[in-house]
């Protein structure tokens, strides 16, 4: 089977140490949704999977093929970074006609088709400057160059960041018919999980800079509970288990439990367990020192 | 209180059963100050309104009252008088749902019954 798989990823910017030995396998064939903090590692991460970025140490292979330098590799990978034009900068004068050009040129597997029907649908006016769109008129020119490349890993940075909601909606949508009638691989990141979890067969939460962990999506979401009632009972009933995020008011205490393997929780103890989602699991694993 | 709020209904009331809920199983006791308008808003991260609302329909009920410059309290006799709604409601919550999916899958009455008198009396010694 086709694989990205990372070994041993560490990244350092000076002092700062942005990736840890980052051990990830992408398989071929499946919707991951990569969330986590702000500052997280996240891009950073997406941009050594795909060889735009060095990492400082480790190796990141496609089929066992070092993708480093490897246009063969590269032809398979495709990662649409968020678009942020400077006026100064090397896209200022650029249109969106050039930009998707380039990306043309750049993947073997473009498809001008889709681009185009994709560009019409986004309302988008190919002639306009890349500085004169708006932070979800470049979300969608991210958008475009993501579908067409047609690249079996293909990456995409906070697609939905400043779309509304009708858009970001018609983009899963059109996600989940490119995929399924391609078998493509996808990474998503994104901060607005949930309206996301139903699409991300398994999710890659990022923690300072460290895989905190990747798993089936429903799994991951079944095997996590809100418990709450009386504080003592509470405290009795987790006893022993991962619990994350507690909060009292009162005699009052609630708790979100993440049971692994061969755990339960008693029943009949006059407590509440509650499911939750996956944004609630996220918050729990993830924001814990904030809240 | 600490319960996640769902989609499934309007968030007051889910606030309103939730304090019902802590006064049934002991964790807010009569004659005890419950959590202001204000804490139950950061709590749950929704409008004070909102949870205004929820805490009013216990008020309207005469489960909690106002103590002028203090908050709200939890009423003399207000498990009881929760204990008598949520029994004369436990028909149309409950056991009108039963008894409607018994009779789409077939199962009768008697058959219903039965399986209630061999069920574990799950939590009994709760209330």
């Amino acid at each position: 089977m086709e694989t990205l798989v990372c070994s041993n990823i560490a990244k350092k910017y000076g002092e700062k140490e942005v990736l840890k030995d980052v051990n990830l396998t992408l398989e071929k064939g499946k919707i991951y949704g990569l969330i986590g903090r702000n500052g997280a590692g996240k891009t950073t991460l997406l941009s050594i999977l795909s060889a735009q970025n060095p990492a400082s140490t480790g190796e990141v292979l496609w089929n066992g093929e070092p993708v480093w330098e490897n246009q063969r590799a590269l032809n398979h990978i495709c990662f649409s970074r968020e678009l942020t034009p400077q006026p100064n900068g090397s896209t200022a004068g650029m249109k969106v006609r050039d930009y998707l050009r380039a990306a043309s040129f750049y993947y073997p597997g473009w498809d001008a088709q889709m681009a185009k029907e994709l560009l019409e649908k986004f309302e988008l006016d190919p002639k306009k400057k890349l500085v004169k769109l708006s932070k979800g008129m470049l979300s969608m020119v991210t958008i475009i160059v993501a579908m067409a490349s047609k690249a079996d890993f293909t990456f995409l940075d906070e697609p939905v960041a400043g779309l509304d909601v009708v858009m970001r909606e018609y983009f899963y949508r059109r996600l989940i018919e490119e995929y399924t009638q391609t078998n493509r691989t996808f990474v998503i990141s994104t901060h607005i999980i949930e309206e996301a979890a139903e699409v991300f067969e398994e999710v890659i939460i990022v923690k300072h800079g460290e895989i905190l962990l990747k798993e089936n999506t429903a799994e991951l979401v079944g095997r996590t509970f809100r418990v709450s009632g009386l504080a003592e009972t509470v405290d009795e009933a987790v006893k022993g288990l991962e619990t994350h995020l507690p909060e009292q008011i009162g005699r009052s205490k609630g708790v979100t439990v993440c049971l692994r393997e061969g755990e339960t929780l008693p029943g009949d103890s006059g407590l509440t367990v509650q499911p939750v989602n996956l944004q609630n699991v996220f918050v729990a694993l993830c924001g814990e020192e904030q809240l | 209180m600490n319960e996640i709020l769902t989609q499934e209904k309007s968030i007051y009331l889910q606030i309103s059963e939730m304090i019902e809920n802590d006064i049934l199983r002991g964790i807010l006791l009569e004659e005890e100050r419950v959590p202001s308008t204000n804490e139950l808003a950061k709590l749950y991260a929704i409008n004070p309104a909102t949870a205004a609302k929820g805490v009013n329909i216990l008020v309207e009920q005469g489960i909690l009252y106002k103590k002028r410059g203090i908050g709200m309290f939890v009423a003399e006799g207000a498990k009881e008088m929760i204990l008598k709604s949520r029994r004369s409601a436990f028909y149309d919550s409950f056991i009108r749902k039963l008894l409607e999916e018994a009779a789409s899958i077939g199962l009768g009455k008697e058959e219903v019954i039965a399986m209630i008198r061999e069920g574990e009396p799950k939590g009994s010694d709760e209330v």
